[in-house]
């Protein structure tokens, strides 16, 4: 490469003003033009005419017409003359020698055209040392940087970070500042000095506003999204306690309700922006690198890269059929090229139940026996002068629960590939012996560079889960179970309840159930997408991928024959296995236009794609099969006489097209518009095609010129959305009649069976989609010198056309009394806000307070019946009544029943009222309406009134992290206020129940001892109906995370080669505040049954110790 | 593609078309597009046969009939809906098993239930369920290309069972929607309520239809089926309800003239041994198929089983002191209807001498050494109309229409079975005064069908329920009939209403 090197003495003296630099930004697009012809400097020539011109504005003209670009101080070229400058068709460098000849400035012409000045008196050639810097750029993990600007700070020019986050660039001096800006992440710069190489660290950006997030099919800047996203790293969660990464969002985002479940394996529960729908599944979708999921209890929660959090309905849209419940998109965790990186993170510790119920112990228990038996007009069964503490059941068989789960990840990569490999292992026991999960997954992933235009990819997610179940409605077995049986007799052998007569509601040992009970449950799956992105013609990228997930479930029960006490017992065994199998794909082609021109900038999006999910149940049992070895447990080896089999299945397809255009002009003005739709195998005719539109406008305020003055607000942006979406999560074929092939139906003739079927249904119609419809009108903004972000947003989102069952007249004699279809419109409302303050007190402690809250108002808008209620709730009740009701400007599942004024003293009392079959002690209800909508003087169905709403009003969250020299702290709140539960264990009873101590100390027993809790028979007469009674605050408050960390100092670290070290103590629900008189109001359930507490796995809290090591 | 092209391309079948086509011509990708071929969103139901590719076969009508059997045995058919609604009205049973346990029994035996009351629904529910399963046979049976009289005997049976259904109904609530066809759409589900009277005669016409249709007898395999003498029967029933008695005698009588015999030993009778015995005119049939509990359904006799026993079951519906006074001294059917606290059973099961209720009913008992899973005794056939019973009938409208010498042979018959040849007890009842022999007849009709849930409709049809239930809480021009569900009147907006005093 040929260098012109020239120095002039200064001719004339000029007397220039000084140069203001140009911006970054322009000087980042012009670059990236200039890096494709700039190899060498070629003999430009320039065409000038300028009279009495500042030396700045001829550079600047020269700069504008080649592409010649200037470095300098401004200083430099303060005070010089104005020169005129008359050239046509002139070589640049002759121009420039002419320009400075004696003006006191050198120059010299380094690579890319790039010109550095400098002062020379003397006209001797300017010391230019041309030096060339390389380096790496890397993340705060040490993961590398690709695509990071690195630019010569004052200049225009610089160069960008290959795939392993190297760089290399030709520096004029040592007194070079070098730039580097990468988007999400914070600019950094760094004087060269007398470094020839200098590796970077960015930081993620403290600028909100400045994150890339993940939305629905790309990416976008926080500051360009025009709907709610809400967004959690992959580090939040992966650091918590939760095994469920689903459980690891509660409280950190607005607007999503999470409701957690103790059954460990299991999901939680996540309503986004309230409940939409009463049928089917209510959860959102999920989907992870491109695959779509209806649950993730499968993944290891470290896996996780990020999580996006589509809320508002036109966010969602571009999901369109399957997006009614929100859409959660999760990105897992990719490798970076450069050197390999190790990482092992493990913990283990323990698990056990916080605000234990207190029951009644033997004595009290007795006693309430006697008095439930004397109120039935029975006499007395048990002596409590025999009994005194008895048997605590929870105490007795509640544990600590072990825990402990292990990850190791291996990643790296080159240039032309990147890989991330991990495994993972938990081990989780439950609160009972015998229960237990355990979750094996291991996940590969590879990218390739394949050329430059292209990238072929794939990741795969392979999951194994195992575990031992507890038995069915053994919750409230164990709240029921007496105390003054005890477990096991001097003998051995098992406490027997008949042995204490005491009949039917406590006839069990829990010990037997469990001792008995053998279920095992596995899951094998398989989850994975390859994907190719194929860059073309300058502005074009088509991504194609192909998705998939099989897995195939597995439960095997084993009913042996034992004899434990007179009513837990079996004569025939039973084996049964049940194989559940899911088979889906997904194929996507999207096609993206992305583009920069002057203040405009355009991103179109194209995309088609075809699913198709199908699931295949079968279930065998045969009776006799031995059980000496695991062997054995082949129906083969049962009797022939009595193998039952049966299986189920379901198969769905979608074919799908969409588009969307995100624009903006001047990066201020927004506005993204898409449309996709959907076609479904599920529904027929005209019916199968939908199509699901939206549009969000948004505006940065704070980059208007009025606002340029101010100094509150960094950022402010106002942002409005409207979209439309549907829910696919309804049966197929809703409005095809079928034949009923029941068991039921089966006849018996001359001793033999004969196969029954027929129609036992009615179906409406025709069906079409459940549509959801929302708008959201949001402002964010970052204040304070970017240290706090702002989010308020209002959303408004309807579910037109609900897809649920209603109830028709019985005597048209269909199985269910009830018809599927298209039959309400549900509205939830409310407000969101979040607050994010970041700051550093000094280089030794700084510190983050997210703080979370949002409101939620859920009201039915329209039933087509017009004001027939839809019941539910029926584990609230015996005897047929149901707890819960649907109704036309009510919540959806709202509890519903009798309100409880008191409680009958006497009998004269009861004379005296309107209740005629009630006895002293039992619940006196309040006349409030009759048939003819007034009271009419007797207690009847028409007196029940909503006693509470299941769907929270309020939840929120507070977290916050702590950083003080080598210690970090995490604590975490989390909450949720104005919502019922509905306390099912107290009056879901059969017989002798236990009772629970609260209820021993505040019954009713004679005269003027309670006015609030009924007698011992709360069980019985018209007590166990429905009431206010049972109905609870179910607000709560908790401690959700407490972690303190301790990372060692890289001096000693790095001398046992590692990169990293860290040690953690964990506690998770540590502490936990609410009235309710349960275990925890946090109760989860379907949506007309939900808030009901009768067999709830409890909450409890988690204390672990961890360590994290990086290599 | 542009966004434009795909915004005018929105719901219209042949724009989805054409974007399918511009979808897939789009696509040079990487991977071959799928989705594209029409076929690809036609997915037949899984597992579920359409309704239209039924009532083709013969087969599709056997399996349709053999539904309506099965459907029988359904909890709403034989355990806690009938037991409120048929048999805890009586002065023989009251709701038994632990005190605290379903109180809403209660409700029943002492005429305090509400029209909220679930078993009132139930019992409602399950009765049209019938009907339907009846209605679905009766409409589409006839278009199938099938057997003449093959399909001739299948629509009969439906008809018996239709009837079946709906005498339940008129007898427990009065006027009910009465339904001959399956409603064809949703104009047809809400109907208002048929005359008592024109219930009557759909009944008793379905059951002419039934007679005419149905063999006498079947052979081994169709044991079970609705017989001749079934159709008979149960009209001559129908038609004691409505006071006929000239029918009910001349039905009887054709009914005695189909060789049915008593079965000689009547504790014997309800034992799963001797289900359908030559005393058997219908039954519904139950079966215990190990490990298919979906199919050993019945909860019959598990509902009314010894409570806190083995091999017993829930203890509901139990025999009433009053029962017991009922029977003449040495009447051997005592014991063979009630299971006393503290007795061995003869079929060897030694009952608690405490607990919760001092009788249960036996003639619902399986013995304990059979215990099986699912629900105990679901081997156990419940006994709809046996032969005895149309005696009775016989001799009830015999005595009203004068003809005192049949009467008296029939009630003899009767009697002299349950002596079993002690002449010492049960003495032949002689009286010609026809208000005492009816009496007589009246008694003879508790004791030898006690527990058979008919007592409470048979002193509401002679018309001395409000005397006899007077202690119980029957109310004279309202307890006659049960309250039509709240439910079901709240949902046909207005269309339904309520029985008098409810």
């Amino acid at each position: 490469m040929k260098k012109r090197e020239m120095f002039y003495a200064e001719k004339h003296p000029l007397y220039l003003k000084l140069l203001r630099i140009m911006k970054l930004t322009v000087a980042l697009i012009i670059f990236a033009c200039l890096q494709v012809s700039a190899k060498t400097y070629s003999q430009d020539r320039i065409t000038l005419n300028l009279q009495s011109t500042e030396i700045k504005k001829v550079l600047a003209a020269i700069e504008k017409k080649s592409n010649y670009r200037f470095l300098y101080n401004d200083a430099l070229l303060a005070g010089k003359p104005k020169v005129d400058v008359n050239v046509t068709n002139e070589e640049i460098t002759n121009v420039l020698d002419d320009l400075f000849v004696n003006s006191g400035i050198g120059y010299k012409v380094l690579e890319h055209n790039l010109v550095v000045l400098k002062a020379s008196n003397n006209n001797l050639p300017i010391v230019v040392i041309d030096k060339i810097v390389t380096g790496r750029v890397t993340d705060a993990a040490g993961q590398p940087l690709s695509g990071v600007s690195v630019t010569i700070k004052g200049s225009q020019v610089g160069v960008s970070t290959d795939a392993s986050g190297n760089f290399s660039i030709t520096v004029p001096d040592d007194n070079a500042r070098l730039v580097f800006s990468y988007v999400g992440f914070d600019p950094q710069e760094t004087l060269v000095g007398s470094n020839s190489t200098v590796n970077i660290t960015l930081q993620p950006s403290s600028k909100a506003m400045d994150q890339v997030i993940v939305v629905g099919y790309g990416t976008q800047r926080k500051i360009d999204v025009t709907g709610s996203v809400g967004t959690v790293r992959g580090e939040e969660i992966s650091k918590q306690a939760s095994v469920n990464p689903i459980s690891a969002l509660q409280g950190k985002v607005a607007g999503v309700q999470i409701t957690n479940s103790g059954a460990p394996g299991s999901s939680p529960q996540i309503r986004i922006r309230g409940l939409g729908t009463v049928y089917g599944n209510a959860n959102p979708l999920y989907i992870v690198d491109g695959v779509w999921l209806d649950d993730i209890a499968f993944l290891n929660p470290a896996d996780i890269e990020n999580v996006s959090i589509l809320k508002d309905a036109s966010s969602e849209s571009i999901y369109g059929i399957r997006a009614a419940n929100g859409v959660v998109l999760i990105t897992t965790k990719k490798g970076r090229s450069g050197q390999t990186i190790v990482n092992y993170n493990g913990y283990a510790g323990w698990q056990t139940v916080t605000n234990q119920i207190e029951m009644a112990n033997a004595n009290e228990f007795a006693t309430l026996v006697n008095e439930l038996s004397v109120a039935n007009g029975g006499s007395q069964i048990l002596n409590p002068a025999d009994f005194s503490e008895g048997t605590d059941w929870y105490h007795h068989i509640l544990r600590s629960a072990f825990i402990t789960n292990h990850q190791v990840s291996v990643s790296g990569g080159t240039d032309r590939s990147t890989y991330n490999f991990s495994l993972g292992y938990l081990n989780q026991d439950g609160l009972v012996e015998g229960n237990n999960f355990k979750r094996y997954t291991a996940r590969l992933q590879n990218d390739f560079q394949v050329a430059k235009p292209l990238k072929l990819g794939y990741s795969i997610i392979g999951a194994f889960t195992k575990s031992e179940d507890v038995p069915g409605g053994f919750w409230h077995q164990l709240y029921a179970a007496a105390p003054v049986v005890p477990v096991y007799y001097a003998d051995g052998t098992y406490g027997d309840p008949s042995d204490y007569n005491l009949g039917d509601g406590a006839n069990f040992n829990p010990q037997v159930t469990l001792d008995f009970y053998n279920q095992e449950s596995k899951n094998y799956r398989l989850t994975g997408s390859v994907f190719g992105d194929l860059k073309f013609a300058k502005y074009f990228t088509l991504h194609s991928s192909v998705g998939g997930e099989y897995s195939d479930a597995e439960v095997r029960n084993y009913n042996p024959v034992y004899a434990a006490t007179l009513k837990q017992r079996n004569t025939t065994s039973v084996l049964t296995l049940t194989k559940g199998n899911v088979k889906n794909w997904i194929i996507e082609n999207t096609l993206t236009y992305d583009r920069r021109f002057g203040d405009h900038s355009v991103k179109v999006l194209a995309g088609q794609s075809a699913q198709s999910n199908q699931f295949y149940e079968s279930v065998a049992s045969a009776p006799n099969v031995p059980n000496n070895s695991e062997g054995d447990l082949y129906l083969r080896l049962g009797s022939t006489a009595g193998r039952n089999v049966t299986d189920k299945g379901t198969l769905a397809t979608y074919t799908s097209y969409f588009g969307r255009i995100n624009y903006s002009f001047k990066n201020r003005y927004l506005i993204n518009a898409s449309l996709r739709a959907d076609g479904s195998s599920k529904f027929t005719g005209d019916e199968r095609w939908g199509n699901f539109p939206s549009i969000g406008v948004g505006w940065v305020i704070s980059d208007e010129s009025f606002m340029e003055n101010q100094k509150l607000f960094n950022n402010l942006k106002f942002r409005g959305s409207w979209g439309r979406i549907g829910n696919a999560s309804v049966p197929s074929n809703i409005s095809v009649l079928r034949v009923a092939q029941d068991p039921y139906l089966t006849a018996v003739f001359g001793g033999n069976l004969a196969t029954g079927a027929s129609i036992n249904s009615v179906v409406p119609p025709t069906t079409f989609w459940e549509k959801g419809e929302g708008t959201d009108i949001g402002l964010e903004a970052t204040i304070l010198g970017n240290k706090m972000f702002i989010e308020v947003d209002y959303y408004k989102k309807k579910t037109i056309d609900a897809i649920f069952d209603i109830p028709i007249l019985s005597s048209v004699g269909t199985s269910s009394g009830t018809i599927i279809g298209n039959q309400a419109t549900f509205q939830n409302q409310g407000w969101e806000f979040t607050a994010t303050w970041r700051d550093k007190i000094n280089q030794m402690v700084s510190y983050s307070i997210s703080a979370n809250f949002s409101t939620n108002d859920n009201k039915v808008l329209e039933v087509t019946t017009g004001s027939n209620p839809i019941y539910g709730g029926g584990a609230a009740a015996t005897g047929g009544q149901l707890a819960t009701r649907t109704i036309v400007g009510q919540p959806i599942g709202q509890f519903y029943g009798y309100q409880v004024i008191g409680v009958f003293q006497t009998t004269a009392e009861v004379a005296s009222y309107v209740q005629p079959n009630a006895k002293p002690g039992d619940f006196k209800f309040a006349d409030l309406s009759g048939a003819a909508g007034k009271p009419d003087g007797k207690i009847d169905g028409n007196d029940r009134i909503a006693l509470g709403n299941p769907n929270p009003k309020y939840y929120y969250g507070l977290n916050t992290n702590w950083a003080y020299k080598q210690f970090d702290l995490t604590l975490d709140f989390q909450g949720v206020a104005g919502v019922e539960v509905y306390n099912a264990n107290l009056g879901l009873r059969f017989g002798n129940e236990n009772w629970t101590k609260d209820f021993f100390d505040n019954r009713w027993h004679g005269q003027g001892t309670s006015n609030s809790y009924p007698s011992a028979n709360i069980g019985g007469g018209d007590n166990y109906r429905p009431n206010s009674f049972y109905v609870e605050d179910g607000s709560y408050f908790r401690v959700r995370n407490l972690q303190l960390g301790y990372t060692l100092p890289t001096a000693m670290t790095n001398r046992w080669y590692m990169k990293k070290l860290r040690v953690y103590a964990n506690a998770q629900n540590a502490f936990n505040f609410f009235s309710y008189r349960g275990f925890t109001p946090e109760i989860g359930g379907t949506p007309i049954n939900a808030g009901i507490d009768a067999n709830v796995y409890p909450i409890f809290a988690t204390y672990n110790f961890g360590v994290n090591v990086t290599f | 593609m542009s966004l434009s092209k795909i915004t005018v391309m929105k719901s219209n079948n042949n724009k989805n078309k054409l974007m399918k086509l511009i979808g897939c011509g789009l696509l040079v990708s990487l991977f071959i597009p799928v989705g594209c071929k029409k076929s690809f969103l036609e997915v037949p139901p899984q597992g579920e046969q359409p309704a239209v590719q039924f009532w083709q076969t013969a087969d599709d009508a056997t399996k349709a009939v053999n539904a309506m059997y099965g459907n029988l045995r359904e909890w709403k058919q034989v355990a806690f809906a009938p037991i409120a609604i048929e048999s805890l009205g009586s002065d023989d049973t009251e709701k038994g098993s632990s005190a605290s346990d379903a109180t809403f029994l209660n409700n029943f035996d002492n005429f305090t239930a509400s029209a909220t009351e679930g078993q009132l629904l139930d019992f409602w529910t399950g009765q049209y369920q019938e009907v339907n399963f009846a209605n679905q046979v009766l409409d589409n049976v006839p278009g199938i290309n099938m057997d003449a009289n093959l399909k001739a005997r299948y629509l009969a049976e439906a008809k018996f069972l239709r009837a079946y259904a709906n005498f339940r109904l008129v007898r427990a609530f009065g006027d009910v929607p009465l339904r001959l066809h399956v409603p064809k759409d949703a104009s047809e589900y809400n109907i208002p309520r048929t005359p008592k009277a024109e219930v009557y005669t759909a009944i008793e016409q379905d059951l002419n239809d039934a007679a005419a249709g149905l063999p006498q007898t079947y052979g081994p395999a169709d044991i079970g089926r609705v017989t001749k003498g079934a159709a008979l029967a149960l009209h001559a029933k129908v038609a004691m309800y409505q006071s006929k008695w000239q029918d009910v005698l001349s039905l009887t009588n054709q009914v005695m003239g189909l060789g049915y015999t008593l079965f000689p030993n009547y504790e014997q009778l309800f034992r799963v041994a001797n289900e359908n015995n030559s005393e058997s005119i219908f039954e519904i049939q139950a079966k215990y198929v190990p490990g298919n509990c979906n199919v050993s359904n019945s909860q019959y006799s598990q509902v009314q089983g010894v409570r806190g026993s083995v091999g017993g079951g829930w203890g509901f519906n139990v025999p009433t002191a009053d029962l017991v006074g009922e029977y003449e001294t040495g009447d051997p059917r005592m014991d063979a209807t009630i299971i006393f606290r503290g007795e061995t059973t003869p079929e060897g099961d030694a009952i608690p001498a405490v607990g919760d209720n001092p009788r249960y009913n036996q003639k619902s008992y399986v013995p304990f050494s059979t215990y099986v899973e699912c629900s105990e005794g679901s081997e156990q056939n419940v006994r709809v109309i046996r032969y005895a019973d149309v005696l009775l009938m016989n001799a009830e409208a015999a005595n009203e229409l004068g003809m005192t010498a049949q009467a008296l042979a029939s009630l003899e018959l009767v009697r002299a079975r349950a002596r079993a040849g002690n002449n010492a007890i049960l003495p032949k009842v002689t009286t010609t005064d026809k208000a005492q022999l009816r009496t007589a007849i009246w008694h003879e009709r508790r004791v030898e069908l006690a527990m058979e849930f008919d007592r409470f409709f048979d002193l509401v049809r002679q018309g001395r329920a409000a005397t006899v239930l007077a202690s119980k809480g029957f109310k004279a021009g309202k307890n006659e009939v049960w309250p039509i569900p709240q439910n079901e009147i709240d949902l046909s907006a207005g269309v339904l209403t309520q029985n008098p005093g409810y």
